[in-house]
């Protein structure tokens, strides 16, 4: 009895050690840990004024060092906040599979009002519509967003435009920009304080495609070019006084990499630029509303999830170095920051 | 008799853990290429030996709903060449319009060897046409790429340009996989998942430079793949083979597929040359009522052969 007890000791241990080798090499594997959310953390330090932010289909407001959800409604992804200036009002796109949408939002996060129309109740899928990168001028009325518009339902040609109208009207009465055919078009238009409008256009030559920042004055007049093919800059950022650019380039990077660099504006005349961040998957500056400094998005190494980073006097010849806001996170590199002064 | 019972039991309990990779590797890799007999005149080629540069042919297929079995187009070909002593790779695209002769017979678009001849007639079609000698190949499918990128926790790429496509082919994600569905992949950095990594090096109705962006884009996207690669260690196998299981074929062994990947880590961007065969390399026709690219063998031939050596 004694020896069979014994017998069964043995095995169920054997037993154990097979399933603690097991789990041994469970947990071994490479800790691709998951984003959590921005609730659930604090920043390293506290930013100037408030910033509406997309993680993963949510928009979230940081405001005194503190995240809050807005809690809209998860019927798609909300991304590419913009503030409306003169109100504590933002407008924000909502994605799904087809089309996406622009809404005004309240600072609560309250829906005020659906802004666009894109989707069809047709089955022909290419009568749905695309609209990003929404931005209201100064006077809070006039609103400006890449539409994927006008296009053939029996072509396969699509690119973006960029299209201006009214807040509180059409959003889209006026086509501003003529794309590059095949290109994807004219991307993120910046609303200037003269009347212009800042905007990527794509383009392509020599077989490549490549971005180049582009100042129209008018609705589609002759772009005024501000950087050229080699340096493929896009996602533009305006300061607040349209003294200074903030750019992202990948050109000669082997399109693995970008750089954060700065420019002054004058006129229609960008001047020397300035790399604030080399070798990096910078992406989508914003400046504060103040013009104190701008933030932007990169990953902090090769799990992949973009962090919230600031460099204060961004403009100037003072900038400091790149400090990072956040960790854990899981931005939306695609969805630049909206900032508001309060 | 005791530490013996223990030591079984533990190499049981190991072997458990490493159970899939263990059955997909001995699956998926080993496959032999059959080149069939060598003309009589030629001299055969002789694979490259441990340590020495040598040729790899990757080879990415649809092979959703619409096709049955390994009868699938290649929608990317990839020649590359690896020096393991200088860490220096070269990844020349195919234009999957490619209009050649067939290992199997007659003329046509490259991306047609696969359908008839599975990866031994890619591989020859290939070594005919561009007179290269060809190690071994790696052959996957659409639904393992996507686990694979979601696998690795996804990828991040900076995305040459809006990529936007009314028709790209709902038959990953719907019931009907001829359906369309729409995509909108947005320009810049970006943390992708398997899906829209997809979605991004395969669509191509809304890329003026058609199968040229795609090829950029695919060779954007295996490099970003091989970044996060670097973060896996052995216990990571098991879920890799699991999600690559019916998706993935290759020539190589079990070892030299496990010689490859201290290597692939070791490897930096700046030491890997990405080579597009765009006009005037090619130029566009139309064959049949089919659109094909004509390849212009006296500019392509000395092109590929300053990387590939010539067979």
């Amino acid at each position: 009895m004694r020896r069979f007890l014994v017998i069964v000791l043995l095995l169920a241990l054997m037993g154990g050690f097979a399933f603690g080798v097991n789990r041994f090499f469970a947990l071994r594997k490479a800790n691709v840990a998951a984003a959590t959310t921005p609730t659930s953390v604090r920043p390293a330090f506290v930013l100037p004024g408030t910033l509406y932010i997309a993680q993963q289909g949510t928009i979230y407001r940081l405001n005194n060092g503190s995240f809050t959800d807005l809690h809209l409604p998860k019927i798609g992804t909300w991304m590419q906040p913009a503030v409306v200036p003169g109100t504590s009002n933002f407008v924000a796109v909502l994605r799904t599979a087809a089309y996406s949408e622009v809404y005004l939002i309240d600072s609560g996060g309250h829906i005020l009002k659906k802004l666009s129309q894109n989707a069809t109740t047709s089955s022909t899928i290419q009568l749905n519509h695309w609209m990003f990168w929404p931005h209201v001028g100064i006077d809070g009325q006039t609103f400006y967003v890449s539409y994927d518009a006008p296009k053939s339902t029996g072509s396969y040609e699509i690119e973006f435009a960029v299209w201006a109208g009214a807040l509180t009207g059409k959003l889209t009465s006026k086509q501003w920009t003529d794309p590059y055919g095949y290109t994807g078009g004219d991307v993120g238009g910046i609303p200037m304080l003269n009347g212009g409008l800042l905007y990527s256009k794509y383009q392509i030559g020599n077989g490549q495609v490549y971005s180049r920042l582009a100042i129209e004055p008018r609705a589609r007049g002759n772009p005024v070019y501000l950087t050229d093919a080699e340096s493929d800059c896009g996602e533009p950022a305006l300061s607040p006084d349209n003294a200074t650019i903030a750019m992202i380039c990948t050109g000669g990077t082997g399109l693995q990499s970008t750089r954060l660099v700065v420019a002054t504006l004058t006129g229609t005349k960008l001047g020397p630029q300035h790399v604030l961040v080399d070798n990096c998957l910078c992406a989508s500056p914003a400046w504060a509303a103040d013009g104190s400094g701008i933030s932007y998005f990169a990953p902090v190494d090769a799990t992949g999830h973009f962090q919230l980073w600031w460099i204060a006097n961004a403009a100037g010849v003072k900038a400091t170095a790149p400090k990072q806001v956040t960790e854990g996170l899981d931005f939306d590199a695609t969805s630049p920051p909206a900032w508001s002064p309060t | 008799m005791i530490a013996l019972g223990f030591a079984v039991s533990g190499a049981a309990g190991g072997l458990a853990y490493f159970l899939p990779a263990i059955t997909t590797a001995i699956q998926d890799t080993g496959h032999t290429i059959n080149r069939g007999s060598p003309a009589p005149s030629s001299t055969p080629a002789v694979d490259a030996a441990p340590g020495q540069p040598f040729t790899v042919l990757l080879l990415g297929s649809d092979n959703d709903a619409k096709f049955s079995g390994n009868n699938v187009l290649t929608q990317s070909m990839i020649l590359t060449r690896i020096d393991p002593a200088t860490k220096h790779v070269v990844m020349l695209s195919i234009p999957r319009d490619t209009y050649v002769p067939l290992s199997t017979g007659g003329t046509d678009k490259i991306d047609k060897a696969y359908l008839y001849g599975g990866a031994n007639a890619a591989v020859k079609t290939v070594e005919n046409a561009f007179h290269v000698h060809i190690d071994h190949y790696a052959w996957i499918g659409l639904l393992g790429l996507i686990n694979l990128i979601d696998k690795l926790g996804g990828v991040d790429v900076v995305a040459t340009n809006p990529v936007l496509d009314d028709f790209y082919p709902a038959d990953v994600s719907g019931n009907n996989p001829y359906a369309y569905e729409r995509v909108a992949v947005l320009p810049g950095p970006q943390h992708m998942n398997g899906t829209l990594a997809l979605q991004y090096v395969r669509s191509r109705h809304g890329d003026l430079r058609s199968d040229f962006g795609r090829s950029q884009r695919q060779q954007q996207v295996l490099l970003a793949i091989r970044t996060k690669a670097k973060l896996l260690g052995l216990s990571d196998l098991p879920d890799v083979a699991n999600a690559m299981a019916a998706d993935f074929s290759t020539d190589m062994s079990i070892p030299q597929v496990a010689a490859l990947l201290p290597l692939a880590s070791q490897i930096t961007l700046q030491t890997v040359q990405q080579v597009l065969l765009l006009p005037p390399f090619t130029s566009g026709a139309n064959v049949g009522g089919q659109d094909v690219l004509m390849p212009n063998w006296n500019l392509i031939l000395p092109e590929t052969h300053k990387y590939f050596p010539a067979a």
